[in-house]
């Protein structure tokens, strides 16, 4: 077959809708990827403007330009929108969008996971844009800290926009996590094996798994801090038991992750670009690797740096002051790497090279200051000043936004299909570089004069006031700068001359396709031989468009790509994947009834819109089955191989895993608040423990023996050829049994009385909560059964619900004993 | 999914030897630690052996790495978890260090 006609065979089965109804039902990778990048651009610009109104207000002493309300809502929301959606959103965006192309892949293993995602994140970042509108916007600085953003300090709606807003958009970040980690590890090129990748690939790997790991922390802390406020269920008030603390340790057991979360990406970005535009391969693969794992887990044993004036013991402080110095090795592992690369290559001063050698400079210093920091006596002199404000402007503007537009500049001909033209970027480039300097070195010199941060006004005999007129001034220079840099971007998108397929001479797979590129991607699948395929094989793109690859053309007529083995990228499976559909939105429409019915306090409208999100879930799932066994299928080359539907492990199998190990991370968060306020907490313990007696442990015993059991025998049966209608009823049964006991729990203890009769119904939420989607989950499998869409072969379901039950009786039965063993003892 | 673990198992263990020594510092300095009639002297052994058993852990791993049966088949990925194993040990013996040298509770 031509070329042509398989671009034409291809686009019609993998095209989005025409017109505005493409928007909204698109399920493509090069769609949502856009989309995420379009929105976070746009947030990115929301943001700066109240950065210039921050700036504004500092310009001058006693500026009346801003009362403190306004101010306290402004500097809130700054962070707020930079870290939640934009650096973050921008991530997903640059991930969505490259990592099939990078990995040789036509689309990410979920793709309507990943259209879920996004308009989780547009709705939820619409909620707090509403909120900053109307003049209720969170007020609490972008951390939050109880008690000033408890009940009895902060009534009003503003801090629950925050809680809820942003745990509604951190579904985005979870759903977007799960979708990276299977794509890079199940939906590669074959042959791509994992010391083949390219290096972003590892990248995007690491930082999924920290977004799976330290999201759950804040999840938790938010719906902590939202209980309280609406239900009085006092875990961060002493006089009941609680501590404020509690909330900065769950705070910042995210929160010093979320900075290398933002970090990581974009040194992906500087280990893919360095390389081609020094003309050389990137020195020190594996050691980059293995730097970026260790930042990666290192990050996690940091948090409690942001606490060093709380009044932690001094062997504490002295733990993460090492701990926050040894973080300083990896990261200098990798600047040495990027040194050695241009050392070796030819350097090409193109302008996304001198967007990374800005990354350089400012990034190190920025990563100085932070070694500054972790020594616990200066972190007490600067801690809460200007000083650490610009110190993290250093790092996040210096080590994200730079190496992104970085990023932006060298993939824009991807984007676009053009040959930049104009040269306006050259000249915000100057601009942006040495403003940022100007303004930050003055913002660092204020807070080592002693200027408190989140404070709206200073007063004229202050020792800073000339150096905030200097930062305003190169402020608002900065952002004439950025506002060049979109100005250049959409003067090129849109009228610049049309380009060459690969521009740079780069040696990955996105370069391998036309530009802008097909919805498809590849016209088929190539074979990967080599880290750089297409400098090993400089004909790879024409064998591609060819269709001498893998799955070459859509002969079946619908969505496939490859899925394989983890390790050495061997092909194992054919993946089907859904075509265009309203389903993602229309579920995440209703997924906000949830959280709007939490933010009205309209409860009634919570129940409702998390049954129809079941029933939409039980359509998504559905939709993915077969009423027959397919068998092996041709792929090329005299392959054949089965359909994931026929395997044991499909994609929706190696989600599950993961996400799993996100929800397991919420449990062990939920633990350490509850040993942290039963080993801190003053007031404990608490005026009586609950006494369970024998009939509730006995039930939740029983409930995960039936679970467990059942899951395990309809395996068994389902093996030897047999309907597992009755283990599955079992597995019914067993969850209902869990959510009962759970619920006694509820029924022995006062929610609002104590810190422990609050986590006491936390932990038999969590349970029913964790007990009842298998259970809901079991009887879809067994309405599968019966509709013969179950067999030996297509035994996936089963498999994916065995993952949940044994995750469901664990939690459940630890939760419960933690809740009851202090009754037993006493 | 074998490959992954040996790369995140080091540093892993790191991660939960540094949370749970933190924790026990945690026990140590509360209420419930002289509730048990316990004093700092204990406290600091408690710590000590903790911190060694650490470091002990993490040196069994690495040469659990380096073996034939745990060891990684693939030259690349063999290379990084070795890499991985040397800096979760030195890291365990860095950041737990102030178990000996640190005022207990102060």
């Amino acid at each position: 077959m031509s070329a042509i006609r398989l671009h034409k065979a291809l686009g019609r089965v993998w095209a989005s809708e025409p017109g505005w109804r493409g928007w909204l039902t698109t399920v493509n990778h090069t769609d949502l990827g856009r989309m995420f990048l379009f929105v976070a651009a746009l947030y990115f610009v929301i943001g700066g403007i109240l950065a210039m109104l921050i700036r504004a207000q500092l310009a001058s002493p006693r500026s009346a330009f801003m009362g403190p309300e306004v101010y306290a809502q402004v500097f809130t929301m700054h962070g707020t929108i930079m870290m939640f959606l934009f650096a973050i959103p921008l991530f997903e965006g640059v991930a969505v969008y490259l990592l099939p192309k990078l990995l040789g892949s036509r689309d990410l293993a979920f793709p309507r996971l990943t259209a879920y995602g996004f308009w989780c994140y547009a709705f939820g970042g619409a909620m707090l844009i509403f909120a900053l509108l109307a003049g209720i916007a969170p007020d609490g600085g972008w951390f939050m800290y109880p008690p000033l953003t408890g009940p009895i300090y902060a009534p009003g709606i503003n801090t629950d926009f925050w809680l809820i807003g942003i745990t509604f958009v951190e579904i985005s970040a979870i759903c977007a996590a799960v979708e990276i980690t299977v794509t890079v590890l199940r939906c590669r090129a074959p042959g791509m094996s994992l010391d083949r990748m390219p290096i972003f690939g590892w990248y995007a790997l690491v930082t999924a798994v920290m977004i799976l790991t330290g999201f759950p922390p804040l999840i938790l802390g938010s719906i902590l801090l939202e209980l309280e406020r609406a239900f009085g269920m006092p875990f961060f008030q002493v006089a009941e038991g609680g501590d404020s603390l509690l909330w900065q340790h769950l705070f910042w057991l995210f929160g010093h992750p979320e900075v290398y979360i933002i970090f990581l990406p974009a040194a992906g970005i500087v280990s893919t670009v360095l390389p081609v535009l020094a003309r050389t391969t990137l020195l020190g693969y594996g050691w980059i690797v293995a730097a970026a794992v260790s930042l990666g887990v290192l990050s996690f044993g940091l948090w409690v740096h942001h606490m060093f004036t709380t009044g932690i013991p001094h062997m504490g402080l002295a733990f993460f002051s090492a701990a926050s110095t040894l973080v300083a090795v990896p990261t200098a592992v990798q600047i040495f790497a990027w040194i050695g690369t241009l050392w070796k290559g030819r350097p090409a001063l193109r302008l996304p090279m001198l967007w990374l050698l800005s990354f350089f400079a400012t990034f190190v210093i920025g990563g100085l200051t932070g070694v500054m920091v972790a020594v616990v006596p200066f972190d007490w002199q600067v801690h809460d000043t200007h000083f650490i404000v610009a110190h993290l402007h250093y790092v996040l503007v210096g080590g994200f936004v730079f190496p992104m537009l970085a990023g932006l500049y060298y993939w824009l001909p991807h984007l676009t299909g053009r040959r930049r033209f104009f040269r306006i970027g050259e000249i915000a480039f100057w601009l942006v570089a040495v403003s940022f300097h100007v303004t930050f070195l003055a913002v660092h010199w204020a807070g080592l004069l002693g200027q408190r941060r989140r404070t709206f006004t200073f007063g004229p005999d202050d020792a800073w006031s000339l150096l905030n007129l200097v930062a305003s001034i190169g402020s608002f220079v900065l952002a004439i700068g950025f506002a060049l840099v979109i100005l250049d971007v959409l003067v090129n998108a849109l009228i610049a001359a049309r380009g060459t397929r690969n521009p740079w001479g780069a040696g990955t797979l996105e370069w391998a396709m036309p530009t802008p590129p097909a919805a498809y991607n590849f016209a088929s699948l190539p074979e990967v031989a080599d880290r750089d395929p297409l400098w090993a094989d400089p004909d790879l793109p024409v064998r591609i468009a060819r269709g001498e690859g893998y799955l070459a053309g859509a002969e079946r007529g619908r969505r496939e790509i490859l899925a394989v083995d983890v390790a050495s990228g061997r092909p194992v499976q054919v993946v089907v994947l859904p075509g265009n559909t309203a389903l993602p939105i229309a579920m995440s429409a209703a997924t906000g009834g949830i959280f709007l019915g939490l933010l009205l306090k309209t409860y009634w409208l919570v129940p409702l819109a998390a049954l129809v999100v079941a029933a939409m879930a039980i359509r998504w799932v559905w939709c993915l089955g077969t009423d027959a066994d397919a068998g092996p299928q041709a792929v090329g080359h005299g392959l054949r191989l089965p359909l994931a539907s026929d395997s044991a492990d499909p994609p929706g199998w190696w989600g599950s895993l993961f996400l799993i190990g996100t929800s397991l991370t919420l449990f062990g968060s939920l633990l350490f608040g509850y040993a942290f306020l039963w080993t801190v907490a003053p007031n404990w313990p608490p005026p009586s423990y609950l006494h369970s007696g024998w009939a509730s442990p006995a039930l939740a015993g029983i409930g995960s023996l039936l679970a467990c059991l059942g899951i395990r025998l309809a395996q068994r049966r389902l093996r030897r050829g047999r309907l597992p209608l009755v283990p599955l009823g079992a597995v019914t049964a067993g969850c209902g049994a869990l959510v009962a006991a759970a619920v006694t729990v509820m029924a022995g203890t006062s929610h609002d009385a104590h810190a422990y009769d609050a986590v006491a119904w936390v932990l038999a939420g969590h349970a029913i909560l964790h007990a009842g989607v298998p259970g809901l989950m079991s009887l879809v499998v067994l309405a599968a059964a019966l509709r013969a869409r179950l067999s030996a072969a297509r035994s996936g379901p089963v498999h994916v619900l065995r993952l949940w039950t044994d995750h469901a009786a664990a939690v459940t039965v630890i939760g419960l004993v933690a809740i009851w063993l202090p009754g037993w003892l006493t | 999914m074998t490959e992954l673990l040996r790369i995140a198992a080091p540093l892993s263990l790191w991660l939960a030897s540094f949370s749970a020594v933190y924790g026990l510092e945690g026990l140590v300095c509360s209420d419930a630690w002289t509730g048990l009639e316990l004093d700092s002297g204990a406290g600091r052994a408690a710590l000590v052996a903790a911190m060694v058993l650490a470091v002990s852990l993490q040196a069994g791993l690495l040469v659990a790495l380096q073996g034939q049966r745990f060891g990684s088949g693939v030259p690349a990925l063999r290379r990084i978890s070795l890499v991985l194993g040397i800096a979760a040990l030195i890291a365990s013996v860095w950041t737990l260090l102030p178990v000996m040298l640190m005022p207990l509770c102060l």
